[in-house]
């Protein structure tokens, strides 16, 4: 399972030197596969470390290239993003054990259905927001995308912490 | 069910996305981490209590150091259960030796789920398996509850019996048959003297080549086979070493060698543990009593104890008058050394196996200093067995690294000489 994490990490790290293959983007990407790695074979918080420099290795590269925007690239990185903190996670768990008859298959079957429905219901929001923008022209429009960045994460911390205390009850 | 560090990192990776997306002005960003809130929407969808249920089952329940158990556990399940992590601690005495003791498992309804792996009994002792700890993960890993299952199965582990072919022989004999030949004269197999044919005398002890010699009847008489009683007096009043390589540890082997050794030879064998007050069982032979002395030296450990009994208080149908006393002591403690003076002044037929505990500590730490304590210590060892031999006892120093037949074949001839004497 570790190989299959290894091997989302190189993709997750290779996707943005498709959009601009410069040195800055090489850089940052081997350093997010250095410390991705690292993370796959030690702790899930160095993965998250080796995760967010590959998502700053992806701004780097959108910020180069300053092309028009690629919604189905942005979901597919998402969902890899995904799967591989999982699969690293499941991984560490599988690591050492006696894995019953029917475990990995169950849960490759689960992620790929999973990431499916994910990444098309992300690709349908992308493509709704889309229009909205079109049709709906905000003033203010960075403003009120981090407005709303800010509430969403609000959003989802104060709903995991509800979910903790509920579940220490 | 609650909430794996998972899931505080996909919101942590969630709001670096956001914020990086914010920063650069980019929508793609915001679309990046959509997929990774959407699988938080899959936490709370798990089933907290599911009914599953296992147990336990060993290949033996018996068995001698350095074998090997195999562990069996069946997992049965009434309803699904995505993953089911279960752990199974091992105590310090098994020791793993195939498969994992940590399974992770996918159950479906009524379908049960076998686990197997094998440990190797390093110790001697009574070996409980406890309460298998499980985890029960979300197929996500989002959520994850702790829970555990009594299946309580033990493993009795009897000491490893050393190899020996010749064992010291006892001064006196008693009066059943056995494997000794005795020096009183009688009914046996080993020709003692002849005499003069005397009425009442069998045809068949005749001695026809004497008879025809000297013109008159011979008969030849025989020497009687018989047991002898055997004590084995165990030290554990205290040990060196680190298990299973300890004084003791090399003790309680010595003793179920020479236990299973006098047994396979008719004679009676008791034990004595002398671990402050004494501990015994009864001088007797025969397998079952075989199998008593080997439940005795399951449970002798070390006991810390101010208490100091006196010999004289073991009852004799304990202690013999005419038994061979063998004392299994690392000579660590000045209370074994009293009780052993007291025996050698009651007469008792006495021969001490001190297992050495200079190696033991000798090759667990290496310095210069120690090796200087460890040789004091090796002279000190020799002045005190010089003071004990002198009292007539034969004191047998045994490095438990070295094989037990030769440390107890270097203390025949010193028996033999104090037969002779």
């Amino acid at each position: 399972m570790r190989r299959v994490a290894t091997a989302l990490a190189l993709v997750a790290v290779s996707y943005p030197l498709v959009i601009a293959h410069s040195t800055a983007v090489v850089a940052v990407g081997a350093a997010a596969l250095l410390v991705c790695v690292l993370g796959i074979l030690v702790a899930t918080h160095v993965l998250v470390g080796g995760m967010v420099l590959a998502l700053v290795e992806y701004t780097l590269a959108l910020w180069i290239s300053g092309g028009p925007p690629r919604p189905a690239g942005a979901v597919c990185l998402g969902v890899v993003l995904l799967l591989l903190l999982e699969a690293a996670e499941f991984g560490r768990r599988a690591h050492g054990t006696a894995l019953g008859p029917g475990v990995v298959p169950a849960q490759i079957r689960s992620w790929v259905l999973f990431g499916s429905i994910t990444g098309m219901v992300a690709l349908l929001a992308s493509a709704a927001a889309n229009a909205v923008s079109f049709a709906v022209r905000l003033p203010w429009a960075p403003a009120v995308a981090a407005a709303g960045a800010a509430v969403a994460l609000v959003g989802v911390a104060l709903a995991l912490s509800a979910r903790r205390s509920f579940s220490r009850d | 069910m609650r909430l794996t560090p998972l899931a505080l990192s996909v919101v942590t990776l969630g709001a670096w996305g956001l914020v990086l997306g914010v920063l650069s002005g980019r929508a793609e960003l915001a679309i990046v981490v959509m997929p990774l809130l959407l699988g938080l929407l899959r936490i709370g969808r798990a089933r907290a209590h599911p009914d599953w249920s296992l147990c336990r089952a060993l290949s033996a329940t018996r068995v001698f150091e350095g074998e090997r158990v195999a562990v069996t556990v069946t997992v049965n399940a009434t309803e699904p259960v995505p993953l089911l992590e279960l752990f199974d601690p091992l105590p310090p005495s098994l020791r793993l030796v195939a498969g994992h003791n940590r399974g992770l498992f996918t159950l479906d309804r009524g379908r049960p789920v076998e686990w197997r792996y094998e440990v190797e009994c390093v110790r001697r002792g009574r070996v409980s398996l406890g309460a298998v700890q499980a985890s029960l993960w979300s197929r996500a890993g989002l959520e994850a509850a702790a829970t555990s299952a009594d299946a309580p199965a033990e493993i009795r582990v009897y000491p490893r019996p050393l190899p020996l072919r010749r064992l010291p022989g006892p001064r006196r004999m008693q009066a059943f048959v056995g494997n000794y030949v005795a020096p009183s004269v009688g009914e046996g197999l080993e020709p003692g003297d002849i005499r003069a044919f005397a009425p009442g005398d069998r045809v068949r002890h005749v001695n026809w080549r004497a008879s025809l010699r000297f013109h008159e009847l011979f008969v030849t008489r025989y020497h009687q086979e018989r047991n002898a009683d055997i004590v084995l007096m165990l030290d554990t009043l205290t040990e060196a070493g680190t298990p299973p390589a300890t004084t003791l540890d090399a003790s309680i082997r010595a003793a179920a060698a020479l236990a299973t050794g006098y047994l396979a030879r008719k004679d009676r064998v008791g034990l004595i543990e002398y671990c402050g007050p004494f501990r015994w069982v009864r001088p007797g032979s025969g397998r079952a009593h075989h199998e008593r002395l080997f439940e005795a030296l399951l449970g002798a450990d070390v006991m810390f104890s101010y208490v100091t009994q006196e010999v004289a208080l073991v009852p004799r149908r304990i202690l013999p008058p005419q038994a061979l006393v063998i004392a299994i002591s690392p000579l660590l403690d000045a209370r074994f050394e009293k009780a052993l003076v007291d025996l050698a002044a009651r007469g008792f037929d006495l021969m001490v196996l001190s297992p050495s505990p200079i190696a033991l500590v000798r090759s667990a730490r290496r310095s210069a200093a120690a090796d200087l304590a460890c040789r004091l210590w090796a002279l000190e060892r020799r002045m005190r067995a010089a003071a004990l031999q002198r009292l007539g006892m034969t004191i047998v120093d045994w490095d438990p690294d070295q094989p037990l037949e030769a440390a107890l074949g270097a203390s025949r001839a010193s028996r033999r000489r104090a037969v002779a004497r």
